[in-house]
């Protein structure tokens, strides 16, 4: 592996010399097709709204289910005679599941003229894009995203999260267990592998010493990654009594493996989770499961308390071919009609005027459950959730709760 | 013959050549480009840096490092104690000092020290290391990855653990970027034609020989490992400051892939692969990223569907490697000989 | 007594998982001084083949739904094949080039895998019903452990000793073995370089076909990424068993996977999370103990 140090001959420095002239004409003629395809006027008769989401890459099933229900409503107030009288008109722009790329992808609908930028479903790769609106001072909206980063906390005054925090699942299960199910004692087990996980039991950990006469008989900590959580299960195993409840703060894919080993031990217990697990579409892997419990937003099943929710499962089916893989679907929906109303009410889609509506909103009134935002927190810390039980490998939906008092910021703050 | 001419007289017509293709680049982006095009040429000069900082090592010791990205991790978590507001860093990195959680420091302050953090890091877990060679090296390396990786994404209170920290801010641009990608090539160049460089080589190419005539191998890579500490850790830096957010997992294995497959699609041991690599590289992504969005020709849209452009990168660097397995520069350095004005005996 | 033995029995089945991709890893190293990057894909796809290709949500068994008889050797066939398809497509042209490049050719291999899979299954984690009764726990002497857990730990045990006895008795793997020992000399010795290392490929394959099923039968779903961890830890554990020693990758598979679990064991809740930093903590001490691996041969050690 020598280093050739003589220049050599001179045809072969003309040759790479040519090479990085060609190249560079590529990258010139690649940087002024961008530039021709690039900025574009929004139409005075037309509402623009950007979707800065992920279209290939890991976030990709992700963020399509919730892009797809945003559409749907979009839809459905275009027919009904559009935003402010004007049609809402949508451009999209790919992040690929990379950061760098979602601050471009940002960009681009910005140059399209957006008033609203819709970002991914996960703060990490959401950030870049919204961003970027928040700096153009543009209204910005998470998906689906559940970390109270995704909001004036980790962007900016005009960011907004469509989902309701991850902290109030693990409170609503704790509250919910302690309460209806009689559970006292509980074992925490938490998958160090995302801010979501921590969130979940973070929330957990703000309710329990709220509630008289529950214990926690013990905690640990496993990767998602991990194959095997033979120890973790020997721990819980080697306690006294099985617990009543397991909290387990995981989500895919790790969690079904957990789930499976957990209940192959001949662990009994109640399994509390958060919204993460929530599908039918995993449960072929854990046959015959039960004792199992996920809190939604609303039901994918069929047994929605509210039959508009139904009609709404069906009429994504008509539009995707298939009906909602998990309830991460809603809050796309959720999004465009919350940030509809706010428009509505300010009658204009200037940023700080639907900001200010948004910052009105107490307790609206949405098809997946209320929505508050304040001038301090642009996030749900407290919800209506359903909860489903999973009985004998069918979820089924068996009871509804809100948790008492909402998760106060600075016990958020701390993740 | 011309054996007059000094080392530097010979070969400095290399970074000359590199810097005028990326200040080239530069002036594109700045007179032409649209934003999303600006911040493209950034990431670029961003990646140059991390690359020929992998160069200064790898391609000098020949000691295949795996570990490098984990120094721009320190390097961008390092600006991002520093800069970050104390109003924002109060309440999320409960864990750091109060000296550093009540300030918050200009970003050419951080630029010096942040690097230094990574460099004194270097030095420290450098004298372990760098006794070693070969494949157990490379694994090492991999292994003090895997250490900063899974430390940042768990304190919590000091690193905020795998939540993105955030208010880095954003200020770097072409122009700052640039500067680094500047920095970069003439550290490199520096290095390379310095003795430590020479005596590295030596021992890359020969080590007995090399250490038989009095080179010191494990201090000669000790030398090369901080100082590409370094300069990654100046790539993290201008990483953290341009894209606002930081986490973890940004700095582990995609990022080590597609820099070190730069480097060796480019040529490992020398500076023009790196500069090159780096640069043909970004240049097919972006090619094939824009024929992913369409490309209107005529009446029609030309597109390819999405996420082909990772499959096609792929089968790019493979063919490419296939056909010239030393690299595209073929090991050797961009220079420019007196042709045509004068035929030497150079010249073959 | 009992708690003792329930961690020899978790070090045993997670070793064993380990000990199967090093040896894969190891193979190929030993013949080609290639570290195969891919090796990780190569899992992944095997367990993905045995699901219809679709984005969808659920999924729907598709090679998965044969009779156990007839999928074990037909995934198995797939790893092979798609080893031995990217040897003779990549891996092939690149015989003479410097180890680096192959490296990284690997790591292109791996990455066009990914993303071909990510295209036809998109990224979501589908789940995969292979086997259900396996995981029903058997009690040993009061520790407990997942039928499916015995199962790996006594396949990797045959699998070992058939590879030996293949290694050391047939033809092939005498010159598999010359080819790892001096590969230009085998060659000039009559062995021909082309179909030791298909031989070696396609063994390689097959260890990654069985991690899969293995994999596939204990979590319950298939992903994309599920291969990337086990393959970093064989790649470490075949350079800590010794380049070139099939019996030092085995081991060290064994002890990594023992290192994690003692680690998950021992240390307290709050270092817990971190207990990935003492392993690989404990890999680099390893490696400043022995450089050359723990069973290699004494050719291989540092002359400077």
């Amino acid at each position: 592996m020598r280093v050739e140090e003589e220049s050599g001959s001179a045809s072969v420095k003309m040759e790479e010399t040519m090479k990085n002239i060609l190249r560079l004409g590529v990258i010139a003629a690649t940087s002024g097709l961008v530039m021709a395809t690039g900025a574009a006027f929004a139409d005075d008769d037309e509402i623009v709204v950007g979707m800065a989401t992920a279209e290939s890459g890991f976030m990709q099933a992700y963020d399509k289910p919730a892009q797809e229900a945003a559409m749907i409503r979009i839809d459905e107030i275009n027919k009904a005679g559009g935003l402010l009288g004007k049609q809402i008109k949508v451009v999209t722009a790919d992040t690929k599941t990379d950061r760098a790329e979602g601050a471009k992808a940002g960009l681009e609908v910005l140059d399209k003229g957006a008033d609203l930028v819709i970002v991914s479903c996960d703060y990490d790769f959401g950030s870049p894009a919204a961003l970027a609106a928040e700096a153009a001072g543009k209204v910005s909206f998470f998906l689906c995203a559940e970390s109270i980063k995704a909001g004036i906390q980790g962007v900016g005054p005009h960011s907004f999260s469509a989902s309701v925090l991850a902290a109030v699942q693990g409170a609503t299960m704790a509250e919910w267990s302690f309460k209806k199910k009689n559970a006292r004692s509980f074992y925490v087990l938490l998958d160090t592998w995302t801010e979501y996980n921590k969130g979940i039991c973070d929330g957990f950990d703000w309710m329990a010493p709220k509630l008289e006469g529950a214990e926690v008989v013990g905690r640990d900590t496993f990767k998602n990654e991990d194959a095997s959580i033979a120890s973790q299960i020997t721990r819980i195993k080697s306690l006294a009594k099985e617990p009543d409840a397991i909290m387990l703060c995981s989500m895919m894919p790790g969690v079904v493996s957990a789930i499976k080993q957990i209940r192959a031990a001949g662990i009994k217990s109640m399994i509390l989770n958060g919204s993460g697990v929530d599908g039918s579409y995993w449960l072929n892997a854990v046959p015959d499961l039960s004792n199992f419990f996920v809190p939604v937003q609303g039901s994918i099943y069929g047994d929605d308390p509210n039959p508009a929710v139904e009609e709404f499962n069906k009429k994504y089916e008509t539009v995707t071919g298939a009906r909602p893989s998990s309830q991460y679907v809603y809050p796309g929906y959720v999004l465009i009609d919350i940030w509809a109303k706010a428009v509505e009410r300010a009658k204009s889609t200037d940023a700080d005027a639907v900001v200010a509506e948004l910052e009105k909103m107490t307790d609206e009134v949405t098809l997946f459950g209320p929505r508050t935002f304040t001038n301090e927190i642009h996030h749900q810390n407290k919800g209506r959730y359903l909860i489903s039980e999973v009985t004998a490998g069918k979820p089924k939906i068996v009871d509804e709760w809100t948790i008492s008092e909402p998760v106060p910021l600075d016990a958020l703050l701390k993740q | 013959m011309n054996a007059h001419r000094s080392v530097l007289a010979r070969t400095v017509s290399t970074p000359a050549l590199l810097i005028l293709l990326l200040l080239a680049i530069a002036l594109v982006a700045k007179l032409f480009g649209s934003g999303p095009f600006e911040r493209t040429v950034t990431e670029l000069f961003i990646r140059i840096v991390l690359v020929v900082g992998l160069y200064i090592f790898i391609g000098n010791s020949g000691v295949m490092s795996f570990g490098h990205v984990g120094f721009m991790c320190l390097g961008a978590y390092g600006t991002a104690w520093l800069t970050i507001p104390p109003a924002m860093k109060k309440f999320a990195l409960t864990g750091l000092p109060d000296f550093i959680l009540q300030h918050q420091a200009p970003i050419a302050l951080s630029l010096v020290l942040s690097p230094l953090l990574a460099a004194v890091f270097a030095l420290l877990i450098g004298r372990i290391l760098m006794r070693l060679a070969g494949i157990a090296a490379s694994i090492a390396t991999f292994a003090m990855l895997a250490v900063i990786n899974t430390v940042y994404s768990n304190w919590e209170t000091v690193t905020g653990a795998t939540s993105s920290v955030v208010g880095i801010p954003m200020k770097t641009g072409v122009w700052l970027s640039f500067g680094g990608a500047l920095f970069a090539v003439i550290v490199g160049y520096g290095y390379g034609i310095s003795r430590y460089g020479l005596a590295l080589r030596s021992a890359r190419d020969e080590a007995i020989a090399a250490a038989a005539s009095g080179v010191d191998i494990e201090r000669q890579r000790l030398i090369a490992f901080v100082i590409s500490a370094f300069v990654i850790g100046v790539a993290g830096v201008l990483y953290a400051h341009f894209l606002g957010v930081v986490n973890p997992d940004a700095f582990y294995l995609n990022l080590t892939f597609i820099s070190l497959a730069m480097l060796v699609v480019g040529g490992m041991n020398s500076l023009s692969g790196a500069v090159i690599g780096v640069v043909a590289i970004s240049a097919m992504i972006e090619i094939l990223r824009a024929l992913e969005k369409g490309i209107p020709v005529g009446e029609a849209m030309l597109a390819i569907p999405n996420g082909v452009q990772e499959i096609a990168i792929g089968i790019a660097m493979i063919v490419i490697l296939i056909f010239r397995p030393s690299g595209l520069m073929r090991n050797r350095e961009l220079r420019w000989s007196r042709w045509p004005f004068e035929r030497t005996s150079e010249n073959k | 007594m009992t708690a003792i033995l329930q961690i020899v029995f978790d070090a045993l089945s997670l070793g064993s998982i380990y000990a199967l991709g090093a040896l894969g890893i190891a193979l190929i190293f030993g013949v080609m001084r290639l570290v195969n990057f891919a090796h990780g894909d190569y899992i992944s796809f095997c367990v993905f083949a045995m699901l219809v290709p679709s984005t969808d949500a659920m999924s729907e068994m598709f090679l998965g739904s044969l009779p156990t008889v007839v999928l074990v050797p037909v995934i198995l066939l797939i790893g092979a094949g798609v080893s031995v398809l990217s040897e003779i497509v990549v891996f092939r042209r690149l015989r003479d080039a410097n180890p680096a490049t192959m490296m990284i050719a690997s790591f292109a291999l791996g990455f066009i895998l990914k993303h071909f899979l990510l295209m036809l299954f998109s990224s979501r984690p589908k789940s995969i019903n292979l086997w259900p009764d396996l995981s029903l726990p058997v009690e040993i002497l009061g520790a407990r452990l997942p039928l499916l857990q015995l199962i790996a730990i006594g396949i990797t045990i045959i699998i070992l000793v058939a590879l030996s006895a293949f290694l050391k008795q047939t033809r092939f793997g005498l010159e598999m073995r010359a080819a790892a020992e001096n590969f230009t000399m085998a060659r000039m010795l009559g062995v021909k370089a082309n179909r030791v290392i298909l031989i070696a490929f396609a063994i390689s394959g097959m260890l990654a076909a069985s991690i899969g099923l293995l994999l596939a039968a204990q979590t319950g779903t298939a992903d994309i990424q599920m291969g990337v961890s086990v393959m970093l830890v064989a790649f470490i554990a075949t350079v800590i068993g010794g380049l070139g020693s099939l019996a030092g990758a085995v081991v060290a598979g064994y002890l990594i996977g023992a290192a994690s679990v003692l680690m998950q064991v021992i240390l307290p809740l709050e270092a817990r999370p971190f207990r990935d930093a003492f392993v690989y903590a404990a890999v680099i001490a390893c490696l400043i103990w022995r450089p050359q691996g723990l069973f290699a041969p004494k050719s291989a050690k540092q002359r400077v």
